[in-house]
């Protein structure tokens, strides 16, 4: 377990990872920042939430997406940006499930508004999609204990071993 | 020593998951005060709260079972033991449409009266065709689809829909294709 775990690899291998999932949240949160009244009809969409909730969530979600996308990319606080990332993952997996669940012919709306984005219908494949990159941000949690990136930059930068 | 270091291991990886939960939830909540803050500067601001619900137009349920297309020049247009459906309004039926079909105008935005449904399933059910045809304006979504899924959901078998309505059937007839298209409605 504990070879495993330290095994220096991860580091490599979590780069890639952390690079493409951080993509795919900023990918994801052009259009909702930009146009926050059209993705609060989004989530009004799947009508799970409650009214009140709608508005909140689309403007504050968007921002989450940015921030952990950045930090992944970056490689500051790694393992916490992709918790972050899992648990909205976890959320957007709930989400189509229960849209699934209900019948809903509606698009996705993950990269843009209902409006535009007829080409992404919500289906099992969403489901599969959305759990690969859930394995891949709970993999970068548990084992990039020392991300390749910014913070380690830095780490090495401030704490130099005096000869 | 073994179990010792694996112990240890555990231990160490449940500390560092739930400092990394701490800092993931300081992250959420620094990340939404700044979507916050953006918002009140956002040219697309929205209120933070609102209490009347959005006017969605895509969550319907998708109505009925499964239909299959069919081509414009299909052959069972013509045959006897098919009885034709036309899904465009009265205006368009009125001006053309296949011989003998029926109207039932469908709306995907305004579905139909319970009351119509049920007539239109009881007409359906009273003929002797062996399969139902649908065809509507062909525009997406197509209301001959639609009403098509709508009477399958209702229990009416083998319901068909043309694809691309009533306008590739009209094509159809000014090609002078096949099936032989039936006159304007009596």
């Amino acid at each position: 377990m504990r070879s495993i775990l330290t095994w220096q690899g991860h580091g490599w291998l979590c780069l890639p990872a952390r690079i493409y999932l951080g993509c795919i949240f900023l990918l994801a949160c052009v259009h909702k920042i930009a146009h926050p009244g059209s993705f609060a009809i989004d989530i009004d969409t799947y009508d799970i939430l409650p009214i009140q909730a709608v508005n909140l969530m689309a403007i504050t979600l968007p921002w989450v997406e940015l921030v952990v996308g950045l930090f992944l990319l970056l490689g500051v606080a790694t393992r916490a940006a992709a918790m972050a990332g899992a648990g909205m993952l976890v959320m957007f997996l709930a989400a189509v499930l229960v849209a699934l669940a209900r019948g809903m012919d509606m698009s996705c709306g993950c990269f843009a508004s209902q409006a535009v984005a007829n080409e992404d219908p919500i289906s099992y494949w969403t489901i599969l999609r959305d759990s690969a990159w859930l394995v891949t941000a709970m993999y970068i949690a548990v084992f990039d204990r020392r991300a390749i990136g910014l913070a380690r930059l830095a780490e090495g930068l401030l704490y130099k071993p005096h000869k | 020593m073994a179990m010792q270091g694996t112990g240890e291991a555990q231990v160490n990886l449940a500390q560092e998951l739930r400092r990394a939960l701490g800092h993931a939830v300081l992250i959420t909540l620094g990340a939404s005060c700044l979507g916050l803050v953006v918002n009140l500067f956002h040219p697309e601001g929205i209120p933070y709260v609102t209490w009347s619900d959005y006017e969605t137009l895509v969550p319907c349920p998708v109505p009925g079972g499964k239909v299959s297309g069919i081509g414009a020049r299909d052959p069972l247009l013509v045959d006897a033991r098919s009885l034709l459906v036309d899904a465009r309004p009265k205006k368009d039926y009125q001006a053309w449409t296949m011989k003998q079909a029926l109207n039932a105008p469908f709306d995907y935005l305004d579905p139909m009266p319970e009351s119509v449904l049920k007539d239109m399933t009881r007409k359906i059910a009273a003929s002797r065709a062996v399969r139902v045809i649908v065809f509507g304006d062909g525009d997406k979504p197509d209301s001959g689809e639609q009403l098509a899924r709508e009477l399958s959901g209702r229990g009416i078998k083998h319901v068909m829909f043309v694809e691309g309505g009533a306008p590739a059937l009209m094509r159809a007839v000014n090609a002078g294709g096949k099936p032989a298209i039936r006159n304007k409605a009596r």
